[in-house]
């Protein structure tokens, strides 16, 4: 079972740095919103992975948070964008 | 059992992070903004949504309840960003429109700019 | 505005907001004994304190059509959308390492047939989870929905992506229209 823990953690490494690099090229800010959304959200697929490994279930609430922060920023920062877009 | 659900947990597991590299590949593959939506819409949420059930498998029974509210949130959040997303990047040009075979809100956009 | 103040007494509006005020009640009480994950009577008593002052401090604006749920058909709804999502997925992660960043991608202009707020909220979402489909804009006024379509190699797949939505928003009005409708007309 470990070598399954880290072949799935290898491969959620794998995509977080993808993802990076398409936050970093951008080119715009919407583009790196939906990155940053997919980034969040395999860093709670990442802690859900160490769950299952350790059996600690004290970083269950963490998932929550992690993934109702991750919605609300994605939300938040397409807002700021059409806002900015409209002031044009 | 418990050899039954570690191998269940297994299967989860790795097809949950193999749609989590789909949506990087898409991500970083795809033109535009509301392409990569897609991805990040779809193949992320299965992929977290197999990956939690994984976990599932592996933890006491209490911390259950909990994980599925994380799939539930997960749900109910998706399609939200990506109807915000997405309609921020169309009104703001960041898709390309030129390279899309078919185009029906252009029109109905510069008729309501016409009309007021 | 709404008709929160109007007592069981008055014959336009029996008890529909004070039903629905009850299930959200319920519902964020529940959450609030998840989230905590015991029955501990603090818990307890503490989540509904905390359920009815969500519910005083943020109201939720009236709907405009009466709605009843069927539980055994939103099941179905339930389950059609997770099948829904794992064929999405496999054809959108498929459409990434084969076209890639030439992805034929298309905005498709779909009229909805319902007219209730729920319903066209019900069927945005399926959209998003049916294959190939994201909603961009929600034209309520004019019930109309734009959808961005990935991959469409042509016009037959925009009117096959242009079914799918229509389909969607049958599944929707099967679940949740019927008694709805009997109480509008």
């Amino acid at each position: 079972m470990d070598a399954v823990f880290v072949l799935t953690v290898d491969l959620l490494a794998a995509s977080a740095l993808l993802t990076v690099v398409r936050i970093v090229r951008g080119p715009t800010v919407l583009d790196r919103i939906v990155a940053l959304d997919v980034l969040v959200t395999l860093i709670v697929t990442a802690v859900a992975v160490g769950i299952a490994r350790h059996d600690t279930g004290s970083s269950v609430p963490l998932l929550l948070v992690l993934t109702l922060l991750g919605f609300i920023g994605s939300i938040t920062a397409a807002h700021l964008v059409e806002e900015r877009e409209d002031m044009r | 059992m418990r050899a039954a659900l570690d191998v269940l947990s297994a299967v989860l597991l790795l097809t949950g992070a193999a749609f989590c590299v789909l949506t990087a590949v898409g991500v970083l593959r795809f033109p535009d903004p509301v392409c990569r939506l897609h991805a990040a819409a779809k193949a992320q949420t299965l992929g977290v949504l197999l990956i939690l059930g994984g976990t599932a498998c592996q933890v006491s029974a209490h911390h259950i309840v909990s994980l599925a509210l994380v799939a539930v949130f997960q749900l109910a959040t998706v399609p939200v960003v990506g109807q915000v997303v997405g309609r921020t990047a169309y009104r703001t040009g960041a898709v390309h429109r030129e390279s899309l075979v078919a185009d029906e809100l252009e029109a109905r956009l510069a008729e309501d700019e016409r009309g007021g | 505005m709404t008709p929160a103040n109007a007592g069981p007494g008055q014959p336009r509006r029996p008890r529909r907001p004070a039903g629905r005020r009850l299930l959200a009640l319920v519902w964020l009480w529940l959450l609030w004994i998840m989230l905590w994950g015991s029955l501990r009577a603090t818990v307890v008593v503490g989540g509904l304190l905390v359920a009815v002052g969500v519910l005083t401090a943020f109201r939720m604006p009236p709907m405009r059509n009466r709605l009843t749920l069927r539980p055994l058909r939103l099941v179905r709804l339930t389950g059609h959308m997770l099948v829904d999502l794992a064929v999405s997925a496999v054809s959108v992660g498929w459409a990434a390492v084969r076209h890639g960043p030439r992805a034929p991608a298309a905005v498709i202009e779909v009229e909805l047939a319902e007219n209730s707020d729920l319903l066209i909220a019900t069927t945005a979402y399926l959209t998003t989870m049916t294959p190939g489909t994201l909603v961009l804009e929600i034209d309520r006024e004019r019930r109309l929905l734009y959808v961005h379509a990935l991959p469409v190699p042509g016009q037959d797949a925009v009117d096959a992506q242009r079914r799918a939505v229509s389909a969607a928003e049958r599944v929707a009005a099967r679940a949740i229209r019927d008694s709805e409708n009997r109480r509008t007309f």
